[in-house]
């Protein structure tokens, strides 16, 4: 049997400069671990501080990179790594959840006495992995961010670990979570297989035969795009990229491949909840976006329109057009039924992927040149959610305190005039998931829906505006328990300790300036095309 | 030289077979080793189109999931201890303090 | 030692039969198939043998669970101590670590010395990450035992 390598084995070109922000990220992670492990336990403060200088220099690195995602240089690792727009922007939302986290998380730490250090470097190191998932332009660095992500994930949710539902929490996650990457990597392979092509090796060492010819599948994203129509087994191709739609259904928490997210949001920390319903999600997108879009585009073959890549660009929309559908609806209406806060926003959450999903069909219907916009206004999207979700559950941490005892509705009975400042900004993040203008939810909506529209997708719009209409029942529902009911048991108002207050702050900036203002974030979004189908060689 | 179909059914049969345990099982070691049965099913697809094509990109994919493999193992055996020392049981329709 | 001359008559006997050792998948096996065999036979022998040979006499002494020694008080199937877990867990994560070593070694070399130069520092590298993980549990106490 001969086995070659395609390329020769001289030093790769590694191009450090685009990898910075995940490098700083990386060292960051390790630095924090090293000063958890060797300093005593009073180091709290510590690696929360160093953790966010270690974030705000990745946001530099990022913002810094910026400029250069127009130039031609925008290839890192061989190919591996790619520096786009789509990147750039999914890098700089996933930055602002980890940031916000750790700052959501730091009191928590404290109520709880939980090794901080620990959670900080968890932190980072899942953040690198959405970062990765966001820059690969291969399916195995896409595979290797995703469980990287997933892996840190998992201890997150069962972090407070005496604690019962914590850890069942970290279980269910981890074996649905395992479970879909088992399927994301049968569809992997499936497009590995499918994609091969022949390719002349380079002769072996001495005593090989004349140079001959060999056949190599490929898992670039951009080479995948090339051979969409010309690969050797087009059925494996279609199963490959079904299996890969599973595992990225998954890890978005799209309905029918839901049913993990409202145990493991419930059970898990209430902090670990909010990173995980603005963070790993987002990350899902960006890599279920780059895959799709990028590496299963609209191909026509020369004249004819029913090509493979014609096919199966028509096969994955019309399944992600059924799955925007089901998982709006789903997570709606199942959303009106429940009486714990925790598990409300997680069905709220399932809810706003199926929203972004909207976003991603218009994308995927869209021209190169509009499609640009198409993803901008998912990323918009998806930020707007994170900045809004992480509020809404930074309020909800106060409240529940220490051990997550008071997550019920009925917990948040006529809290309203008792503490103002929490129930207000509560009942802004509420109102801005729910999509009223002037807040960033409704921009957001207003941005992914016209795309959509613009792709005339008429009745996607319009389940998705019936579908708001549904959402107003439980979102105003939790206002008027809060404003409008008597409390029945001794309530105290919770002191609001520094970070809170910070995130609080923040997030209510965030929102109304997202709502009011979101020009200049979706221009710097969709200032650059994403990189060309062909741009590998 | 056996075709290469022959060695990608086989591999789909463990997936399968994988899937229906990860469905059926209801303890948690077994559940683990059905994910285990999945992602080698998953190896063994990679090595069959390696070695068909003669090239070696689907075998070093194969290493990198070897070891994902391992380390999942591990983060699962911390969880299954923790679980453990809370409650002295594996089964997960034990595992029910939240609903399903 | 008898089974390692038996892998290799198997294996002239197999080399012989298929022209330029291009042979496929299954006749590829033909030694294993072969060290299977005398792997079963071997153990299966002696047992089947001494059930004819052996004189059989059963009393009370030999019928208990050791003929000497103390007696058992517990289960067998008794629990491990959790430790044991924790020592798999880090057992499995830093072996399957060497995975990576051993096809590096093959081809660090590489066609230049460029590539020479950088396989080296990059395995330096994963080496030292390694190295940090392992202070990590260190320190974290995960290798006491107590």
């Amino acid at each position: 049997m001969n086995l070659s390598f395609a390329i020769p084995l001289s030093a790769p070109d590694v191009n450090f400069r685009l990898l910075l922000p995940e490098l700083i990220l990386s060292v960051t992670g390790v630095v924090v671990m090293l000063v958890d492990a060797f300093t005593g336990r009073s180091q709290r403060r510590a690696t929360a501080t160093l953790s966010l200088a270690g974030l705000a220099a990745t946001a530099w690195a990022t913002l810094w990179l910026w400029p250069s995602a127009q130039g031609a240089d925008t290839r890192a690792w061989g190919g591996m790594i790619v520096l786009d727009p789509m990147r750039l922007s999914f890098t700089l939302v996933f930055l602002i959840v980890a940031a916000l986290t750790v700052l959501i998380s730091a009191i928590w730490v404290e109520w709880e006495g939980l090794p901080a250090g620990e959670f900080h470097t968890l932190l980072l190191f899942a953040t690198v992995g959405m970062m990765l998932m966001a820059s690969g332009n291969d399916l195995v660095m896409i595979f290797l961010g995703l469980e990287i992500l997933s892996i840190a994930t998992y201890v997150m949710a069962g972090f407070r670990k005496n604690d019962l539902r914590s850890n069942e929490s970290s279980l269910k996650y981890f074996i649905l979570g395992s479970f879909s990457s088992a399927f994301l990597l049968y569809g992997i392979a499936l497009v590995y297989g499918a994609t091969a092509h022949e390719v002349s090796a380079q002769p072996q060492a001495s005593g090989a035969l004349a140079q001959h010819v060999i056949l190599a599948g490929t898992t670039n994203i951009s080479a995948i795009a090339e051979r969409v129509n010309d690969g050797l087994y087009p059925p494996l191709l279609f199963a490959g990229a079904a299996m890969l739609m599973i595992g990225f259904g998954f890890k978005i928490a799209s309905a029918p491949f839901h049913v993990w997210t409202p145990d493991v949001y419930e059970g898990a920390p209430t902090p670990v909840t909010a990173f995980m319903a603005a963070g790993p999600k987002a990350a899902g997108f960006a890599a279920f976006m780059r895959v799709f879009l990028l590496a299963f585009p609209f191909v026509a073959a020369s004249g004819q329109m029913r090509s493979t890549g014609a096919q199966l660009h028509d096969a994955w929309l019309g399944a992600l057009w059924i799955l925007a559908v089901l998982t709006m609806t789903v997570g709606n209406v199942v959303a009106l039924v429940q009486t714990n806060v925790k598990r409300m926003l997680a069905y709220s959450s399932i809810a706003h992927a199926g929203y972004a999903l909207v976003g991603f069909v218009a994308a995927g219907a869209a021209d190169s040149a509009h499609q640009t916009d198409a993803v901008a206004a998912v990323v918009f999207y998806l930020l707007a959610y994170a900045v809004m979700n992480l509020g809404a559950f930074a309020v909800v941490t106060l409240i529940a305190r220490s051990g997550d005892r008071r997550t019920d509705i009925e917990d948040y009975r006529g809290i309203g005039f008792d503490s103002p400042a929490l129930s207000l900004t509560l009942s802004l993040f509420l109102l801005s998931l729910l999509g009223v203008p002037l807040t960033a939810g409704f921009m957001g909506k207003v941005m992914v829906f016209s795309q959509a529209l613009g792709e005339g997708y008429k009745w996607l719009v319009v389940i998705g505006v019936l579908n708001t209409a549904i959402s107003v029942y439980y979102y105003l529902g939790l206002i008027v328990v809060m404003f409008f009911r008597e409390r029945t048991t001794e309530w105290r108002a919770p002191r609001i300790p520094t970070t809170l207050a910070v995130v609080l702050v923040l997030t209510v900036a965030g929102v109304i300036y997202l709502g009011l203002f979101p020009g200049r974030v979706i221009n710097a979004f969709r200032a650059v095309q994403p990189i060309a189908v062909s741009s590998l060689r | 030289m056996i075709p290469l179909s022959w060695y990608l059914a086989l591999s789909a049969v463990l997936f399968t077979i994988g899937v229906v345990g990860v469905i059926i099982k209801r303890n948690v070691i077994s559940m683990f080793m059905c994910i285990e049965l999945m992602l080698n099913a998953v190896n063994l697809t990679f090595v069959a189109f390696s070695s068909y094509f003669g090239d070696v990109t689907g075998q070093l994919f194969v290493f990198i999931v070897m070891t994902v493999a391992a380390a999942e193992a591990a983060v699962g055996l911390g969880i299954v201890i923790a679980i453990f020392r809370n409650r002295e049981s594996l089964d997960v329709d034990d595992a029910s303090v939240l609903r399903l | 030692m008898l089974s390692a001359l038996l892998l290799q008559a198997g294996m002239s006997l197999t080399t012989a039969r298929t022209p330029a050792g291009v042979g496929g998948p299954v006749s590829g096996y033909w030694p294993v198939m072969v060290f299977f065999a005398v792997a079963v036979v071997f153990p299966v022998l002696p047992v089947v043998l001494g059930r004819f040979v052996r004189p059989n006499l059963y009393g009370e002494a030999k019928m208990r669970p050791y003929e000497c020694g103390i007696d058992p008080t517990t289960e067998a199937h008794d629990r491990f101590t959790v430790r044991f877990y924790i020592v798999a867990m880090l057992f499995l994560v830093f072996d399957v670590e060497t995975i990576f070593l051993l096809p590096w070694a093959i081809i660090f070399m590489g066609d230049d010395f460029s590539f020479t130069k950088f396989a080296l520092l990059e395995m330096f590298f994963f080496i030292g990450i390694l190295v940090v993980g392992y202070y990590y549990a260190w320190r974290k106490g995960a290798l006491e035992w107590a």
